[in-house]
C-alpha cells in the first residue's frame, strides 16, 4: 500500500484526471463569462467547422462537472434511475449469453470440421460486414417483441466476436498437442475436450471481453433508435440508453452525461468481471 | 523401339510422377516435360544405388520395388531410416542451398525400377515455368522436411532464377491460384453453404409462409426492387438517390476515419514512446474509453450546430480510440533488443523512432485501422439512424418507418459491400507497407 | 593489437537497491586482452548478462569502473555508458530488423552514423555478406532465412562497423546441436579474418572451451570470477579439437566448478535474468 502510494505514475495519473475536470468545469462555464461577440471574428470558420458560433466550440456545449454532480445526486434516488441500469445489464447478459452458448459450439464446429469451415464460414463473412445495429429494422419486424429483437441485435453484436475468436483460436493449438495426445490413446471426443476446449479458452476469454464492450454499445444505440423497448411503466425502465434520450429530449443535459457516465461504469465493470472470470479460468496463463 | 510403346513409358512416367509429393499438382504439360528428360533404371535386389557423400546429380522416382533410405549420422534427421516405395522420391540433395553430394546411402531391397531426373535439367526446366517450378521447389521443401524429416536449417532448397516472383505477371499469378482453388473442394462447399442460406430465405418467407418469417422481405422481392429500373419504393440500382446515399456515408466515413488516422496514430506512438506522456495522458484515455461512442450521440447534437458536423464527429472519435490504442501498445510490443541493437549501430534518437519504432509498431497500427474503419461504419450507422438527412443508415430507418420492407435489406446489402470494400482497402494498404510481414507469413503458413 | 582492451574494475550492479536490493554482480574484476575471445560461463540467471549489459550501456552500474582502450566508459561520476559502434552486442533471440531486408540491416549502422553513403554502404555490406558465405539472402527478409543464417547476418551487421568489441550474448542458445555446430565454426572463421575482441556469454562450458582463449566461470548470483581458466589449445581450431585430449582434460579440471555453481542456481530457484 505504502508502495503504491509513493509511485509517482499514480500521482501523475491523480494530476491528470484533476487537472482535466478542472478544465472541463472552466470550458463549461465559459458560457457566463464569455459573451457570443467575443466570437464574432472567428464566426465563419467556427461555422465552417460546424460548431455552434457563440460559444467555446465543443467543450462550450458540454455541462459542467459540478452541474453533473447535482444532476447525479438527485437522480440517485430516484427508483426510474435504477431500473433503467436494471434493464441494461439485463438486455446486456441475455443477448451475451446467448452469443456465447451459440457462438462457441458454432465456432468450435468450424474449427474442427472442414466440411463445416467450407459450407458456413464463407456465409459467415459474408454476414459480418453488415454493422449489428443495420438489423434493427428487420429485427423489430421479425421478432414479436421489442424486448426480444433488442436482445437480438445484442447477440448479434458479441457472436461475431466470439466466433471469430474462437476459430482463430482452436486454429492456433500447436499441433504437438494433438500428437501427444494421440500418442497416448485418446479418443477424439478426449482430444476435443482435453487439448481444444482448454487451448482455446484464452481466446474465448478475450473474445468475451471484446464482446462485452460491442454489447454495450450496441444495447445503448438500440434503446435509443427503439425508444426504449418495452416501457414498462411509460417513461420508466427504458435502460440506460433511453435514459440518456430521455434527458436529451427533456433537454436537461447535465443527465445526459450523468447517463454517459452511468453507462461507462457499467460497461467498465461487466468487462473487469468478465476478466477476472477468465483469470479464474485460465489459471495457467499466470505463469508466462 | 516402337512409337506407340515409348508413349506408354511417357504415360507411365507421368502417372508416377502424379503420386509424388513434389510433382503431385503440377499440370499435364510440366509432367509431361519432365518426363521427357527422366531416364529409366532398373537396380537387382541389394543394389547399391548410390552411398553418401557422392556426388548428387540425379533425382530418383521410384517405379516399382522397395530401397532403403539411411541418412549419414551427420545429417541430424529425426528418422535416419526410410524405406521409399512407388512414388517415393530420393535424391533429391542436389536441391539443397550449398550441397553437392548425397546425404544418405540408398539400397535396393527388392528389383527395383526407378525414373533418373538430372537435377540441373529439372532446375532448368522449373525455372522456365517459374509459377509452377516455384510451386513444386516448395513441395520438395515440404517433403524433405516432413516425409524426411531432415531439420529445418538443411532442408532449405535453392531458389530459383530467372523471372522471379516480384516481376511476374500478377494476373497469372492470380490465374494459378484460382485454378488450383477451384481444384480444391472449397468453391463447391461454400456454393453449398449460399444455397442453403439463401434456399431457406427464399422457402422460409415465400414458400413455407412461416410464422414471422413472413413479415419479412421475402428474397426475391429484395432482388427485384433492387435490379428494378422503376423500383416500387424509389431505391435500386438504377435510381441516382441510391449512389447519393452511399456517396454520403463514404464520405462521412472517410472524414472521421481520416481525423482519427492523423490524430490517432501520432498520440499513439508519443504514448507508447515517452513514458511521462503516457503516466500523464493515459489515464484521461482510459475514464473516457469505456463510455460507448453512441451514448455521445445526444451531446455530439448538442455540440455541432449541423447534424452533419456530429455524424462525423461520431465517427471520428470511434476510429480514435481504437487507432490510438492499438498503436500504442504496438509500440509497446517492440522487442526492447531492437532499440538496443540500433543504439549499438549508432542511431540517435530521431533514427531509432524513424527506423526502429514506426515500421515496428506498423503490425498493430494497421490491425487497429482496419478495426478503427469497422466501428467507425458502426457507430456511423447509428448516428445516421438517430439523426440523418442521408446515407445509407438513414435509408434503412426510414424505409421501415415508410413500410419499404425491401429497401431495409438493400440498405443493409449494400452497407455491408461497402464496409468490407473500405476494410479490404486499408488492408491492401498494409500489406503494401508491410511486405517482410506478409512474406514471412506467408512462409510460416507453408 | 591494441584495440578492445576491456577492463572490468571492480564492478558493482544492486538492483533495486532501495527496496529489495538484489546484488547481481559483486565486486568483479575481469581484464580482456586485446583481439581475445573471452569466454564467460555461468549457469542461467547468474548475473552476466547483467555484466554484459553494463559494457554495453545498457544498464547502470552501482560501483566500479569499466575502460576500454584508456577510454573511462562507466565509473561512479557517469554510472551508464553510452552504447555506441565501438562495442556492439550479438543479441540472445537475435535483433535483425524484420522490416527490413539483411542487406539493408548490414547496412544500417554506417549509414545511420553517416559514416558511409547508401551506395558505398551496399558495395561493402554485399562484399562482406559474401565473405561470410552469405550471398544470396541479401534481398531476403531476416523471416525468410533460417536461424543460422540469421546469426550470421547479424555478426556481419556488427562488423561492418569495424567495431572494437563484439558482445554476444548467448547468441546459439535457441539453436539445436547441429546448428550449434556450424555455427562455431563460422564464428571462429570469421574470427581468423577479422581479429576483433569477443566477449561470449554462454552457459555451455563446452562451447566455451572450444572457442575461448580464456573462459572464465563464474559464480551463481551475484555474479563474479570463480575461476579464469587458460585454454590452450592452438588456435586456429577446427572440429577435430573437440575431441582431443587436451580438450577432454580442460572439461574435466572445469566441470566440477560449473556443475556447483549449477546446482547453487538450480537450489535458488533463479529464473532467467
Amino acid at each position: 500500500m505504502k508502495k503504491m502510494l509513493s509511485n509517482p505514475a499514480l500521482w501523475r495519473g491523480v494530476v491528470s484526471i484533476a487537472v482535466f475536470l478542472v478544465l472541463w468545469e472552466i470550458g463549461a462555464r465559459s458560457k457566463q463569462w464569455m459573451a457570443p461577440e467575443f466570437f464574432a471574428p472567428f464566426k465563419e470558420f467556427l461555422g465552417a467547422m460546424g460548431f455552434k458560433k457563440d460559444y467555446l466550440p465543443w467543450i462550450g456545449a458540454v455541462p459542467a462537472p459540478s452541474a453533473v454532480l447535482d444532476s447525479w445526486t438527485a437522480v440517485f434516488v430516484d427508483a426510474s434511475y435504477w431500473q433503467s441500469w436494471y434493464m441494461s445489464f439485463f438486455r446486456v447478459m441475455s443477448g451475451f449469453i446467448a452469443a456465447m452458448l451459440i457462438g462457441i459450439p458454432f465456432g468450435l464446429s468450424l474449427a474442427m470440421s472442414r466440411v463445416a469451415h467450407g459450407i458456413g464460414f464463407p456465409v459467415f463473412e459474408v454476414l459480418r460486414p453488415i454493422p449489428p445495429l443495420a438489423w434493427v429494422p428487420a429485427s423489430i419486424i421479425f421478432w414479436p417483441t421489442q424486448e426480444t429483437a433488442i436482445a437480438f441485435i445484442t447477440f448479434l453484436g458479441a457472436f461475431y466476436t466470439i466466433v471469430i475468436n474462437v476459430l482463430g483460436g482452436a486454429r492456433s493449438i500447436d499441433v504437438r498437442y494433438f500428437q501427444a495426445a494421440r500418442s497416448m490413446g485418446s479418443s477424439r471426443w478426449d482430444i476435443f475436450r482435453r487439448v481444444i476446449l482448454p487451448g482455446t479458452l484464452p481466446s474465448i476469454v478475450v473474445g468475451s471481453a471484446v464482446g462485452m464492450g460491442i454489447t454495450w454499445e450496441v444495447v445503448v444505440a438500440a434503446e435509443m433508435i427503439s425508444g426504449g423497448g418495452s416501457q414498462i411503466g411509460g417513461t420508466r425502465g427504458g435502460g440506460l440508453g433511453f435514459f440518456i434520450w430521455l434527458s436529451y429530449v427533456g433537454g436537461s443535459y447535465e443527465q445526459i452525461v450523468v447517463g454517459m457516465i452511468s453507462i461507462g461504469i457499467a460497461g467498465f465493470v461487466s468487462s473487469e468481471l468478465l476478466r477476472w472470470g477468465g483469470r479464474y479460468a485460465t489459471p495457467w496463463l499466470k505463469a508466462r | 523401339m516402337d512409337a506407340a510403346l515409348r508413349l506408354g513409358a511417357a504415360d507411365e512416367a507421368i502417372a508416377v510422377l502424379r503420386e509424388t509429393t513434389p510433382f503431385g499438382d503440377a499440370s499435364e504439360a510440366l509432367l509431361a516435360r519432365i518426363a521427357g528428360i527422366a531416364r529409366r533404371a532398373r537396380y537387382a535386389a541389394g543394389a547399391r544405388i548410390y552411398s553418401a557423400d557422392d556426388a548428387a546429380d540425379d533425382i530418383f522416382v521410384v517405379l516399382s520395388g522397395r530401397a532403403e533410405h539411411v541418412f549419414k549420422p551427420e545429417v541430424g534427421a529425426r528418422e535416419a531410416l526410410r524405406r521409399v516405395t512407388r512414388g517415393g522420391v530420393f535424391g533429391w540433395a542436389g536441391l539443397l542451398l550449398g550441397q553437392t553430394q548425397r546425404l544418405a546411402t540408398v539400397t535396393a531391397i527388392e528389383p527395383t525400377e526407378v525414373l533418373r531426373i538430372d537435377t540441373e535439367a529439372l532446375v532448368g526446366l522449373l525455372e522456365s515455368e517459374p509459377l509452377e517450378g516455384g510451386h513444386v521447389m516448395e513441395r520438395f521443401a515440404s517433403m524433405i522436411q516432413r516425409e524426411f524429416t531432415l531439420p529445418a536449417l538443411l532442408a532449405q532448397v535453392r531458389r530459383l532464377s530467372g523471372p522471379l516472383t516480384e516481376e511476374m505477371s500478377s494476373l497469372s499469378l492470380t490465374l494459378y491460384r484460382l485454378s488450383l482453388w477451384l481444384r480444391s473442394p472449397r468453391p463447391y462447399l461454400m456454393l453449398v453453404g449460399f444455397a442453403l442460406f439463401l434456399g431457406f430465405w427464399y422457402l422460409a418467407v415465400e414458400v413455407w409462409k412461416l410464422p414471422r418469417f413472413r413479415e419479412m422481405p421475402g428474397l426475391t422481392n429484395v432482388v427485384r426492387e433492387w435490379l428494378s429500373p422503376s423500383p416500387t419504393y424509389g431505391l435500386s440500382l438504377y435510381i441516382a438517390e441510391y449512389y447519393q446515399h452511399i456517396a454520403m456515408s463514404v464520405w462521412r466515413v472517410a472524414q472521421g476515419f481520416f481525423l482519427a488516422t492523423v490524430l490517432g496514430v501520432p498520440v499513439g506512438l508519443l504514448l507508447g514512446w515517452s513514458r511521462s506522456f503516457k503516466e500523464y495522458v493515459f489515464p484521461v484515455f482510459e475514464t473516457l474509453r469505456p463510455i460507448p461512442i453512441l451514448a455521445w450521440v445526444p451531446l455530439a447534437i448538442v455540440m455541432f450546430i449541423a447534424t452533419e458536423s456530429a455524424v462525423v464527429y461520431l465517427a471520428f472519435l470511434a476510429s480514435f480510440f481504437a487507432t490510438a490504442l492499438n498503436t500504442m501498445l504496438g509500440v509497446e510490443s517492440i522487442d526492447e533488443s531492437y532499440v538496443r541493437a540500433a543504439n549499438c549501430l549508432g542511431a540517435d534518437r530521431w533514427q531509432v523512432f524513424r527506423h526502429v519504432i514506426i515500421p515496428g509498431a506498423l503490425p498493430f497500427i494497421f490491425t487497429g485501422l482496419q478495426i478503427s474503419i469497422g466501428v467507425s461504419w458502426f457507430s456511423l450507422v447509428a448516428a445516421e439512424m438517430v439523426s440523418g438527412q442521408y446515407g445509407l443508415g438513414y435509408v434503412i430507418w426510414t424505409s421501415y418507418v415508410m413500410v419499404r420492407y425491401p429497401t431495409i435489406v438493400i440498405g443493409m446489402v449494400t452497407l455491408g459491400i461497402v464496409g468490407y470494400v473500405t476494410s479490404a482497402l486499408v488492408r491492401i494498404a498494409g500489406d503494401y507497407l508491410m511486405e517482410w510481414r506478409v512474406r514471412e507469413l506467408a512462409l510460416a503458413e507453408r | 593489437m591494441t584495440r578492445g582492451h576491456i577492463v572490468i574494475e571492480d564492478v558493482v550492479k544492486v538492483y533495486d537497491p532501495q527496496g529489495a536490493a538484489v546484488m547481481a554482480v559483486d565486486h568483479c574484476t575481469l581484464a580482456i586482452e586485446p583481439g581475445e575471445i573471452c569466454m564467460i560461463v555461468g549457469p542461467s540467471g547468474c548475473g552476466k548478462t547483467t555484466l554484459l549489459n553494463a559494457v554495453a550501456g545498457f544498464h547502470e552500474i552501482t560501483s566500479g569502473r569499466i575502460i576500454m582502450d584508456g577510454e573511462v566508459l562507466c565509473s561512479p561520476e557517469k554510472p551508464r555508458s553510452t552504447p555506441g559502434p565501438d562495442r556492439i552486442v550479438v543479441f540472445q533471440n537475435g535483433a535483425l530488423f524484420p522490416w527490413k531486408t539483411n542487406l539493408d540491416n548490414v547496412i544500417f549502422g554506417p549509414v545511420m552514423q553517416g559514416k558511409l553513403a547508401r551506395k558505398e554502404a551496399i558495395d561493402k555490406g554485399r562484399a562482406m555478406l559474401a565473405d561470410a558465405g552469405l550471398s544470396g539472402v541479401e534481398h531476403n527478409y531476416p523471416g525468410e532465412v533460417s536461424s543460422g543464417m540469421r546469426r550470421r547476418v547479424e555478426i556481419v551487421r556488427a562488423l561492418m562497423n569495424d567495431p572494437k568489441a563484439l558482445l554476444l550474448d548467448e547468441p546459439y542458445r535457441a539453436l539445436d546441436s547441429l546448428t550449434k555446430s556450424v555455427m562455431h565454426e563460422a564464428l571462429l572463421e570469421i574470427y581468423y579474418k577479422n581479429k576483433v575482441t569477443i566477449f561470449f556469454i554462454t552457459h555451455d562450458l563446452e562451447e566455451a572451451i572450444f572457442l575461448g582463449h580464456r573462459v572464465a566461470i563464474m559464480t551463481t548470483r551475484p555474479c563474479k570470477p570463480k575461476k579464469i581458466l587458460n585454454v590452450d589449445i592452438p588456435h586456429p581450431r577446427d572440429y577435430s579439437a573437440l575431441t582431443s585430449k587436451r580438450f577432454r582434460e580442460l572439461i574435466e579440471e572445469t566441470n566440477d566448478a560449473v556443475h556447483e555453481e549449477a546446482w547453487k542456481a538450480f537450489q535458488a530457484g533463479e529464473k532467467e535474468g
